[in-house]
């Protein structure tokens, strides 16, 4: 027997051409993501991922968010029911956003380093080690953006984009200019070796703990669960700790003032995200009916926080 | 409720006053033939102390003690700040040393007022006395329609000879700004950072000056009522 949902926007108005109401769907076991198929499908250019559904809100409610993977009887929807349409926008894949707002800074970095006011210059110590480390680090993130992150979600709104480019990419330039600048002050030859190498041992303590993280979220070991091992077993965010102290130990082998500003900005946001989730985890595991106690750890950055 | 009220109604009686002092030594320096340097000598200190204690307002919004928005109070604040602390008090000499392009009145056949310094401190102390009074008025129960009337009059004239004042200042700062090199950072050092208050300047009169024309024309109540305390529910 079929199954018909009708699909409006907030106005109560359908979003379906030629005045049509309904989206037929295969049974009374179809899926969310059955019916968003069905919107893609009745108006092509709403692809499913700038779809968001919710139930019909009742007065002075929200209605609730639909999850592609639940039935539609699970949110007691029936035959001839209605659902409340959103379009989130355009829409880009989370990998393309990270790709992009990393391959920008190896390039933009580079482009000062070969080209100081577009006359070559003999490079010092200290600023070809700020190239290797800065070419290293985002080669990193670019490889583990394909290789080890997995998305919570598949896309984001495209405006992120630009918004996300322009923070890498400006900072990229800001740094890059005043470190491979002719008048660059270089620090001694052994600040620059010992806090650079500081620097690569916390960037390769990042990646551990990014591959840590990513094996919880390996199929077979679905929900949440505590990241435990290394570093995890005193501080919640222990992936932001070790990228915080590498670009701190960064500004200290260049000596510079923007790439310390770089960190901060960074370490604010960080510590924002920190935050959340850890107060997610204490959530989940708040030790009653027999879940597990989230473990006392430090947030982000021990001892502060 | 009370302590609030009491509180709000010495604030603004207070700043009033100050501002109203301010006005005084602006008109009487000028009356009795005083150079501009003159008028910034007699102004400078209650002046800077009138001004600056305008950060509490952007803590009363913060606080909600007020009804005005944070972020508009905030800036409000921060670019008379910078006018009164990073322009005309780092080179008095130059802000002082002459007034800048007439702006004819209309409708007096040609009559004229050159921007100056005394430009600037009559018209922030005239809208001043005229916004805190308001305020205080308020606070003390009193409704007077002819305070009110020459506050929102005011205004129409006061505010874009405000802002052109300040910007005569900043056009008249930003010479030995540029040439002294002031407050600004040059390679190489060892923070390998450079900054430019001259660019910086720029950049501020770019980014504000349109905000604010704009921000006039669609809501003049937005910059008016700054300060406008906050009632209770009706």
């Amino acid at each position: 027997m079929s199954f018909k949902i009708a699909v409006s926007a907030r106005d109560g108005r359908t979003i379906l051409p030629k005045g049509e109401k309904y989206i037929t769907l295969a049974d009374k076991d179809a899926t969310v993501a059955d019916l968003k198929r069905g919107i893609a499908d009745s108006r092509p250019e709403l692809y499913t991922a700038r779809q968001r559904l919710t139930t019909v809100a009742e007065k002075g409610k929200k209605g609730t968010v639909l999850e592609d993977g639940k039935k539609l009887a699970e949110y007691g929807l029936t035959n001839g029911d209605t659902v409340v349409f959103k379009d989130l926008g355009p829409q880009i894949a989370y990998r393309a956003v990270f790709f992009w707002e990393y391959f920008g800074p190896l390039v933009v970095y580079s482009l000062f380093f070969f080209f100081p006011y577009l006359i070559p210059e003999e490079h010092g110590f200290a600023q070809k080690a700020a190239l290797t480390f800065w070419v290293a680090h985002y080669a990193k993130r670019i490889a583990e953006t394909f290789l080890v992150h997995s998305f919570g979600h598949a896309t984001m709104p495209i405006r992120n984009l630009i918004k996300n480019c322009s923070y890498y990419w400006g900072f990229a330039a800001f740094i890059a200019y005043f470190i491979n600048h002719p008048l660059y002050t270089p620090p001694s030859t052994l600040q620059t070796v010992l806090a650079l190498a500081a620097a690569f041992t916390c960037t390769l303590s990042n990646l551990r703990c990014h591959l840590i993280l990513a094996d919880l979220r390996s199929p077979g070991r679905g929900g949440y669960s505590i990241p435990r091992g290394f570093l995890f077993d005193y501080i919640t965010c222990a992936n932001y700790t070790a990228e915080i102290w590498s670009w701190l130990f960064f500004s200290l082998a260049t000596q510079s003032l923007p790439a310390l500003v770089f960190t901060l900005a960074g370490a604010g946001q960080m510590a924002v995200w920190a935050a959340g989730k850890h107060q997610r985890l204490r959530k989940l595991f708040d030790g009653k009916e027999g879940r597990e106690k989230y473990p006392k750890r430090y947030i982000m950055f021990p001892p502060l926080f | 409720m009370l302590g609030r009220s009491a509180y709000l109604l010495a604030y603004n009686a207070t700043l009033s006053a100050g501002w109203a002092y301010v006005l005084y030594l602006t008109l009487s320096t000028i009356a009795n033939g005083g150079s501009l340097m003159d008028v910034w000598q007699a102004v400078e200190l209650p002046l800077e102390i009138v001004q600056t204690a305008a950060v509490a307002e952007v803590i009363h919004a913060a606080l909600g003690v007020v009804r005005s928005p944070v972020l508009v109070t905030s800036m409000q604040v921060a670019s008379r700040l910078w006018i009164l602390w990073g322009i005309v008090h780092l080179v008095p000499e130059a802000v002082t040393a002459r007034q800048v392009a007439a702006v004819s009145i209309p409708g007096t056949g040609g009559a004229a007022i050159g921007l100056s310094l005394a430009t600037l401190t009559s018209v922030w102390a005239l809208s001043e006395v005229l916004r805190y009074g308001h305020f205080a008025a308020k606070e003390a129960g009193i409704q007077s329609k002819a305070l009110l009337w020459l506050r929102y009059t005011g205004f129409i004239v006061l505010y874009p000879l405000g802002v052109s004042s300040e910007l005569a200042m900043v056009y008249l700062a930003s010479g030995p700004i540029r040439k002294q090199r002031l407050l600004s950072l040059s390679l190489p050092n060892r923070l390998n950072v450079a900054f430019d208050y001259y660019v910086v300047c720029w950049i501020i009169v770019l980014a504000y000056v349109p905000d604010q024309i704009t921000g006039f024309q669609i809501d003049p109540t937005s910059v008016l009522n700054i300060g406008t305390p906050v009632r209770a529910e009706a």
